[in-house]
């Protein structure tokens, strides 16, 4: 279990549905460069294909982001990790969890899961050395009991990478 | 950039319970304890001032400050002979946004001033076309525009939607719907600034050294930012609304009297509401008072 977060297992709302629903139209309409949305019947959870931009050291590797959203989405922030394997990246833990602010302090409803996606692939895209970051194994020790990325603390002091 | 474990490992937060001596079990629960405690420093909030509060009289003020500065306690005589009234905002970082959301809806189901909802309307339909100018999808915006427009209409009285003076408080502390009012307005604010970036990037500049864009981003459009000059500028620019902002603080004059401040926020000529510029010359209807990081909303008498 990747995602045992209590608050993301209640259903979504009415407004919640419509507008993930009107980002899936508009996901099949146009997806962001590099992606592919596997689609099921699931509306709260995607799963979502990400390729590696060429030239960079992601290139033609393929990863897996699921995406869990909140009952009162796009209020609060999706829960968005890395499917095993994740990607190695400084800022992405082995357990798939991801430091980045528009996930956590910094979302805000007028970003969408194409918008989140494409900072996510230009975050791997601008990676200049393929490594965890430096608390990985302490980090990842400590989600043992399943926990949220959206329950920890993160600190974003490195906004270059 | 990294999870922030590694600093109550360090020694600099988290308590030591008697529970679990293992290093990883200790840090385990500095963190999940510091989230824990902001949850219930949140829901404790929560029980202790709704989104909005109850009207209460001013001597409520007061009774905050029984052993407060002096400077304060006479501040607080001068709002009283002035204000009638205070209410609460939520501390929420949303605080500003809220107040004015009540403070307008409030004063459009009193006045019953239909020129006024057509007046804003246009004004909304006006930042509507600049987030789409912007490049933002409808998707993300849309309906939290189409919730700010369903409350205007429900506000004028005698319609098959009308609703009570009651009813608006009820919707103000309803989350699914005063959440919504206020993203819309973080939305308008945003759109505001962005559309006029030579004019606001000084101020933006004096506060935080982003560009405008990243200030709309990560200090306007996330829900709980809070609010400062720049924002009530903008939202005040953007609907054509005037806004009071009485200042309550320790500051005092060099002449030694002690005296309340206050600013209005005008928006730029030619678009103000009616009750405004004319009878009333100029005295916007919303008041609202700032103590330093906290807004509400006062009742002149």
């Amino acid at each position: 279990m990747t995602s045992s977060s209590g608050a993301a297992r209640k259903n979504l709302s009415k407004i919640a549905c419509n507008r993930l629903q009107k980002e899936l139209v508009e996901w099949q309409v146009n997806p962001p460069t590099g992606f592919k949305h596997k689609v099921t019947d699931n509306l709260q959870r995607w799963v979502v294909e990400v390729t590696g931009a060429s030239g960079t050291l992601y290139a033609n590797e393929t990863y897996q982001l699921q995406v869990d959203f909140p009952e009162n989405y796009p209020m609060e922030a999706p829960q968005v990790i890395f499917l095993h394997p994740a990607p190695l990246h400084p800022h992405i833990y082995s357990n798939g969890h991801i430091c980045l602010d528009i996930l956590y302090d910094s979302w805000s409803p007028a970003m969408t899961v194409s918008s989140i996606g494409i900072s996510i692939l230009s975050m791997l895209s601008s990676s200049t050395t393929k490594q965890r970051p430096e608390d990985n194994d302490r980090y990842v020790k400590n989600c043992r009991n399943g926990r949220s990325p959206k329950e920890t603390r993160w600190w974003f002091h490195d906004d270059k990478v | 950039m990294q999870s922030k474990e590694a600093s109550v490992e360090d020694g600099e937060i988290g308590p030591v319970t008697g529970a679990g001596s293992e290093m990883d079990e200790w840090t385990n629960f500095g963190d999940d304890d510091i989230m824990q405690q902001q949850y219930t420093i949140q829901a404790e909030e929560a029980k202790k001032v709704p989104f909005v509060g109850d009207k209460e009289a001013l001597s409520s003020l007061a009774a905050e400050y029984k052993s407060g500065s002096p400077i304060l306690l006479e501040k607080i005589k001068l709002l009283d002979e002035k204000y009638a009234a205070i209410r609460r905002a939520r501390g929420d970082g949303n605080c500003f946004f809220r107040s004015f959301m009540f403070s307008y809806l409030e004063h459009i189901m009193e006045s019953q001033d239909q020129a006024e909802i057509d007046r804003v309307k246009a004004n909304v339909e006006k930042s509507r076309k600049a987030l789409q100018t912007l490049g933002y999808a409808d998707l993300t915006f849309e309906d939290f525009f189409a919730l700010f427009l369903e409350q205007l209409e429900c506000l004028i009285q005698g319609k098959e939607t009308s609703i009570s003076h009651e009813e608006l408080v009820l919707r103000s502390r309803d989350q699914s719907i005063s959440d919504y009012v206020v993203m819309f307005f973080r939305f308008v604010t945003s759109a505001e600034i962005q559309n006029r970036t030579e004019f606001f990037e000084p101020f933006i500049l004096g506060l935080s050294n982003t560009t405008v864009e990243q200030f709309c981003k990560s200090s306007v459009e996330p829900m709980g930012e809070e609010s400062d000059h720049v924002h009530i500028t903008a939202l005040s620019d953007a609907l054509g609304i005037p806004i009071r902002v009485v200042y309550l603080d320790c500051s005092s004059c060099d002449t030694g009297g002690v005296s309340i401040n206050h600013h209005d926020f005008m928006p730029v000529a030619g678009d103000l509401p009616d009750a405004s510029c004319s009878s009333e010359k100029n005295i916007p209807f919303i008041t609202l008072l700032y103590r330093p990081g906290h807004y509400n909303i006062l009742y002149p008498k």
